[in-house]
């Protein structure tokens, strides 16, 4: 048994599906099935939202430990199937140690989705919530083109390395101006339907959803730090709206008409 | 009418966001149509809380099944599928009514925002143990197995 191998390759396997966006107490059994599948003894890990920690004794005795922190949350559904396959069929012996350590190295580089892609997504998915929460034809296409864009400005914020706040604080001041925007000149009548059906593509109900999933599972610690996670980009994303409505209500005088 | 179609395709571009491939975006976005029609269509039980709570179940059940027959953990279909219920909106006026000062208003949605994430977390849990009793944690086996 290499004992180093298996303990930092069970802390990875659990820190990618924490960052991918897996329960809590699946990464736990993740990394402990793999050592009590390979020989470990007494595995025990703890995980929370922002890092975990695992242990484990080996057959000469010794207590091994390892700490990982997760940095970055990025949800991707495609790696939490994966690696659950990958430690499935570890556990089942129809794949060795050293395949199990090459399939996650190759999950860990799985390539995100291209920037065309998210901009297109983002845009239907803002003209569909916008149509869920009623919107008439022409709100639906505003979204459609405002979901663009601020999917686009996430995309540029995430590859300048940005945090997350400022992302949704730019995203949601965007979406709020935008539309009211539109509002002035006359495409819209109303601007409610069209920013909230844009600010879906932000806000953090999943999140929310998730941090009451890990409580109920018992993971009270992960549960609070994946609420505040939620409670912060909430605060970002409605700073950002209140912000370009303050904005805008300085700006009105200089347009004319009121709208 | 419609509206479950518009959940479905919200939820498949939001799948594809989250990395998920066109079968399991299409499998997830029936569930999610699925969730949706419940809801609309259950009668609201004196609560918000209660449609949602059914929407949730029948989610996270199509979910329990989707993953026992594609062999994949469940949680991914239920991510997916949960996506027009969860309470984005509610989170978003809760804060703003906060920075609006609007104290009032602020506890109102947001006691009301945490009771619909509750409730779809109940329901999802619901599912979790219906799904345990029914397949036992274990996948649909591969053909090529004896």
């Amino acid at each position: 048994m290499h004992t180093e191998e298996l303990l930092l390759f069970a802390a990875d396997t659990a820190r990618l599906m924490l960052e991918s966006g897996g329960e809590t107490y699946r990464a736990e059994e993740c990394a402990i099935s793999i050592i009590t599948s390979q020989g470990g003894a007494e595995a025990e890990c703890f995980a929370t939202a922002t890092g975990l920690m695992l242990s484990f004794v080996s057959d000469d005795g010794k207590t091994h430990t390892v700490v990982r922190r997760i940095k970055k949350r990025i949800m991707n559904l495609e790696k939490v199937s994966r690696i659950d396959r990958m430690v499935r069929d570890l556990k089942t012996d129809q794949i060795g140690f050293e395949e199990a350590e090459s399939e996650l190295d190759r999950i860990e580089r799985l390539p995100e989705r291209s920037g065309k892609t998210r901009i297109a997504a983002g845009a239907f998915g803002a003209a569909f919530f916008a149509l869920l929460f009623r919107a008439d034809v022409r709100e639906a296409f505003a979204a459609f083109f405002i979901g663009a864009f601020v999917a686009l400005v996430v995309r540029l914020s995430a590859r300048l390395r940005m945090p997350d706040f400022i992302a949704n604080l730019a995203g949601g001041a965007l979406a709020a101006f935008c539309t009211l925007l539109l509002v002035q000149v006359g495409l819209l009548y109303r601007a409610d339907v069209t920013i909230i059906g844009v600010i879906m593509l932000l806000v953090p109900g999943v999140a929310i959803t998730n941090a009451i999933r890990d409580t109920i599972a018992g993971d009270f610690v992960a549960g609070l730090a994946r609420g505040a996670e939620a409670f912060l980009a909430a605060a970002a994303i409605s700073a950002g709206t209140g912000g370009a409505f303050a904005l805008w209500q300085i700006l009105q005088p200089f347009f004319g008409k009121g709208a | 009418m419609l509206a479950p179609l518009y959940a479905a395709i919200a939820t498949s571009a939001f799948s594809i966001l989250f990395g998920l491939g066109w079968i399991d975006a299409s499998v997830a976005s029936c569930g999610a149509a699925l969730g949706w029609a419940v809801y609309e269509w259950f009668p609201a039980l004196h609560a918000e809380a209660f449609s949602v709570f059914f929407a949730a179940l029948a989610a996270g059940l199509f979910s329990e099944i989707a993953s026992y027959f594609r062999r994949k953990p469940a949680t991914v279909y239920m991510i997916a599928s949960i996506i027009p219920l969860v309470p984005g909106g509610g989170m978003y006026y809760t804060m703003l009514s906060t920075l609006e000062g609007n104290t009032a208003k602020s506890v109102d949605t947001g006691i009301a925002t945490l009771m619909t994430a509750f409730s779809i977390a109940i329901g999802l849990a619901v599912a979790n143990v219906i799904g345990r009793i029914a397949f036992g944690n274990r996948y649909r086996p591969l053909r090529s197995q004896k």
